[in-house]
């Protein structure tokens, strides 16, 4: 029988929640930790899901794959933007390298894997499939099995709004309807590498990191919500324990996550912090929380100007790039140099220092293609989420501009590899998100040759 | 090289088995002119595939709106 490998991806799962404060209620975790090597997984920059997940299954970079978020802007625009696609992920993926072998896969909520291209095996795309009336799998026919066993299969559910009774009821009823999908395609398609990622993860951190986190500015304590997140791991917890008497033990198995997660401080007006500063010009007032592209925003006047996330991406309005572009060719090295070394020194609401990291995308990537920002900001080592939106008082917001939400990212997710002869168990040393295709490639000894550039390694020597 | 027109592709017995079955009800004359047919038409989609844009219009509003609503954007 053949090499059989089981990818089982948690969103934003954080080494803090799995390895330590939950695993003690999670005995399936618990029993596969202790077969295991395991350890922190170093996420990509920026440390978001798109585009982690891909560049953890091509092993490239973010430059590389030209994705920097589910938003990539529009050449010269300001504020338009593109969605990123499958047709957008211009390297090969570890399933298309492995069917190069004859082996087959099943693909399931990977970012960005809509519209599903032709795979050797089954594929559900992931969490930006506009609907379940679009063709949402590969074959198409898979489609028709998925609806026949679930009435409704949800890619993702709205978690920044108050009613989080609702977000709870409804991240557990997308989440259970995928893992009866997900059972009947371990139980029914002829599979040798099956990757599910699940999203839940992160959207119920996001929804209820506040009730039980007391490190927490804004922690409540709530007799309902405090263990929400516990409880959504218990879910995948059970499930993991059957999953694992449906394999056999010859199939070993990944546990993954994209990034970490951790506790909001709050949110930076950034583009508030560039109109004080002079680089952006408005037109007249605006209200508070206003969005950017809904601001009359003077672009003859702008020099600089910002999108939010957990990252803000700061784009400088050069000329002959932007429509209005008025930073000449000529002075935009020292410009970009000067307004990183301003954006580093940002220090928080009571004036204490903040460890920013600025980056240019030049320097972290190789190859920088699409439409990547001019810098790329972490306040305060993430701990503060950027806000796009603009007209506070005050641009240290306490809470996200957008909708509710309490946690952020960090960098470091998780990794747990389960397989026969492992010499090596236990806590082990951190690995890069780059590492985890080499190291599938490795498992299945399918050869690089001709896969060159690539940025990590496999560890899998390391082990037996 | 070969000049012949045709060339010859490998699939499992049970499957050529199945396709001969379905073929009889049907005006193709053999199991090779059948799978000749149908792979025309999942080619020329997968290549029409590659030229269209991912998203519809409606698409984009769907996503968009669900973005917004998670306050991405």
């Amino acid at each position: 029988m053949g090499k059989r490998l089981f990818v089982l991806g948690l969103d934003a799962a954080p080494p803090s929640l799995l390895f330590d404060r939950f695993i003690d209620r999670l005995p399936n975790f618990r029993r596969l930790l202790e077969a295991s090597v395991y350890g922190r997984l170093r996420s990509c920059d920026p440390p978001i899901t798109v585009p982690a997940w891909m560049v953890m299954f091509t092993g490239r970079t973010p430059g590389e794959l030209g994705i920097y978020g589910f938003r990539n802007r529009v050449d010269g625009e300001y504020n338009e933007f593109k969605i990123p696609s499958s047709r957008d992920v211009g390297y090969l993926k570890v399933w298309e390298l492995l069917a190069r072998s004859g082996y087959k896969s099943v693909v399931v909520g990977v970012p960005p894997t809509y519209p599903p291209k032709p795979l050797n095996g089954w594929m559900i795309s992931g969490f930006l499939t506009p609907s379940i009336k679009s063709r949402f799998t590969y074959p198409p026919s898979l489609r028709d099995e998925v609806l026949s066993l679930v009435d409704n299969y949800v890619f993702d559910v709205v978690f920044r709004r108050e009613d989080r009774e609702a977000v709870y009821r409804e991240l557990i009823d997308m989440t259970i309807n995928r893992l009866k999908v997900i059972d009947y395609l371990v139980d029914t398609k002829p599979w040798d590498l099956f990757i599910y990622m699940e999203i839940g993860v992160d959207r119920v951190q996001h929804a209820f990191w506040k009730y039980f986190d007391e490190e927490h500015p804004r922690y409540t304590s709530h007799d309902l919500f405090g263990d929400a997140i516990l409880n959504y791991y218990r879910l995948m917890d059970e499930w993991l324990g059957r999953l694992l008497n449906r394999l056999n033990d010859d199939t070993a198995l990944l546990v993954v996550s994209d990034h970490g997660a951790k506790y909001m401080k709050g949110a930076f007006a950034i583009n508030d912090w560039l109109i004080e500063k002079g680089y952006l010009s408005l037109r007249g007032d605006v209200e508070p929380g206003t969005r950017i592209s809904e601001a009359d925003v003077d672009w003859r006047r702008t020099y600089v100007w910002g999108w939010g996330g957990y990252y803000s991406r700061v784009f400088l309005n050069l000329e002959g790039r932007e429509r209005m572009g008025i930073i000449g060719r000529e002075e935009y090295p020292d410009f970009l140099r000067d307004l990183a070394r301003e954006i580093t020194s940002i220090r928080g609401p009571n004036g204490e220092e903040w460890r920013n990291r600025v980056y240019v995308p030049g320097d972290l990537y190789s190859r920088v293609n699409g439409n990547p920002p001019d810098l790329m900001v972490y306040f305060d080592d993430l701990y503060w989420r950027a806000a796009g939106t603009l007209g506070y008082d005050n641009y240290y917001l306490p809470e996200n501009d957008t909708g509710p939400d309490d946690s952020v990212h960090d960098y470091h997710g998780i990794y747990i590899f389960k397989a026969g002869g492992l010499r090596v168990k236990g806590l082990y040393r951190d690995l890069s998100i780059y590492d985890v295709f080499p190291m599938i490639a490795d498992y299945y000894g399918v050869s690089l040759d001709g896969v060159g550039g690539l940025r990590g390694s496999s560890f899998l020597g390391e082990l037996t | 090289m070969s000049t012949s027109k045709y060339t010859t592709v490998s699939i499992p017995r049970s499957l050529y088995n199945r396709i001969k079955r379905l073929v009889e009800e049907t005006g193709f004359k053999s199991v090779s002119d059948y799978v000749t047919y149908v792979l025309r038409e999942v080619v020329a989609m997968h290549e029409a595939e590659k030229y269209e844009e991912p998203f519809s219009e409606q698409d984009l509003e769907e996503i968009k709106k669900r973005l917004k609503a998670l306050g991405y954007i």
